[in-house]
């Protein structure tokens, strides 16, 4: 098999949310020594950006688009190892802090937007459920971040979305991060009223405002 | 101290296909699942035999004995009830999502979700009956956390009720664990009310 049929084959793969495929080709690709970066940018990602497409025009829906990201997650924990022994990082969009705001332990929703951030060359730091509010700040900072996703599940949770942001005040980091919330009870009104740079009513569109946010 | 308490555990829970493809993303109905989600679909719904555990406990209390919260006026009695699945389906999305398993877990979460529903569903329809057959008037269910009932309110009922004799207990953010528990009342009035449901009491 040759490269181009190689990256062609992995945008399939990844389509086609086949994920026996899609790290069976990324075995090949190391054992071919092929450029790595290349074979994310040119072969799995615009197989990802296809899955977003297909997701706008209503013919996916959100187990396709999870289904890819896991794909995507496979082929990357196959390629990693190697980046890393060749000391190349992966080229990434931007580094996000996630998590679910202290007091609530909802974490599937957020594990969604996780997966669908990673899976569109996002890295994501993820801090689980039940995250004291102060940690987030912490982290954002430790790892340099750029974005702050904040989940919350319940109308008394979600204060602690205000709560962070108030916090990045009070610390003078206003501004030094994006930040974003999500989560049932969240709306845009409320990402208004307490100054969110971005509301996701899904993972798919929290990858797509994150985007926005980056200028793509 | 707990007044009568009461626990139902013959729970038959089935699955309105179309409601779990809505919850799982399918906001309208594709023609065809394809694989490998229909695959999947149907793998995750196999697994239920040995992960649901529902039950369900509640109490009917006299007004009194209640905490007088607004919401109760006017009841001549108040059936609080929890119900639940166990935990051993948020143990298996966790495995699932620790594995890379997203989409599993999407579905079996939903499936939980649903469950969790249909026991609250049922139990409610038991309780319903009780009223009746005390010759009184039941009103909708209502959990806290909706309209004036404070989500702080299930303290309340979790003083009402010993509610680890089904697994379920409360965090301090009151919230149930597992989180595919349901807890509600619902009011029996003596007389119909806007807010009683239409069928009369057994005897009237």
């Amino acid at each position: 098999m040759n490269k181009e049929e190689i990256l062609k084959r992995m945008g399939k793969a990844i389509v086609e949310g086949n994920k026996d495929e899609t790290e069976a080709l990324a075995n090949e690709a190391i054992k071919q020594r092929l450029d790595l970066n290349e074979v994310i940018d040119k072969g799995y990602v615009p197989g990802i950006e296809k899955v977003g497409e297909l997701w706008e025009k209503g013919e996916y829906f959100l187990p396709e688009l999870i289904t890819s990201a896991e794909c995507m997650k496979g082929a990357m924990r196959v390629l990693q190892p190697e980046l890393e022994k060749a000391q190349i990082s992966a080229k990434s969009k931007g580094k996000v802090v996630i998590g679910t705001v202290e007091g609530d332990i909802h974490d599937i929703g957020k594990n969604l937007v996780a997966s669908m951030l990673a899976a569109n060359g996002f890295q994501v730091i993820d801090l689980g459920a039940d995250v004291k509010l102060e940690k987030f700040i912490e982290k954002a900072e430790a790892e340099n971040a750029d974005f702050i996703c904040l989940s919350a599940l319940l109308t008394t949770t979600m204060l602690g979305q205000k709560k962070v942001i108030e916090m990045l005040k009070e610390k003078n980091l206003a501004g030094r991060y994006k930040v974003l919330v999500g989560g049932a009870p969240v709306n845009q009104q409320w990402a208004d009223d307490i100054g969110a740079n971005g509301y996701g009513e899904n993972a798919m569109v929290a990858v797509r405002i994150t985007k926005k946010l980056i200028g793509e | 101290m707990f007044g009568p308490v009461e626990k139902i555990e013959n729970f038959t829970v089935e699955f309105d296909e179309k409601r779990i493809l809505r919850l799982i993303g399918y906001k309208k109905r594709p023609t065809e699942i394809k694989e490998p989600i229909k695959s999947l679909i149907t793998e995750e719904k196999e697994k239920l035999d040995y992960l649901l555990h529902p039950a369900s406990i509640y109490t009917i209390v006299g007004y009194d004995e209640t905490n007088k919260h607004l919401i109760f006026k006017d009841a001549e009695k108040v059936a609080i009830c929890i119900c639940t699945i166990g935990p051993e389906l948020e143990r298996e999305i966790k495995k699932l999502m620790e594995k890379n398993e997203m989409t599993r877990a999407l579905i079996l979460d939903a499936l939980g979700s649903e469950a969790a529903e249909e026991v609250a569903i049922q139990s409610d329809r038991i309780l319903a009956e009780k009223a009746r057959e005390m010759n009184l008037w039941p009103s909708k269910r209502f959990s806290p956390g909706y309209g004036k009932w404070d989500i702080k309110e299930q303290r309340f009922i979790f003083r009402m009720l010993p509610a680890a004799d089904i697994g379920v207990r409360l965090t301090e953010s009151c919230m149930m664990v597992p989180r595919k528990s349901v807890s509600f009342r619902i009011n029996f009035y003596k007389e119909q009310k806007l807010s009683t449901r239409r069928h009369s009491p057994k005897v009237s």
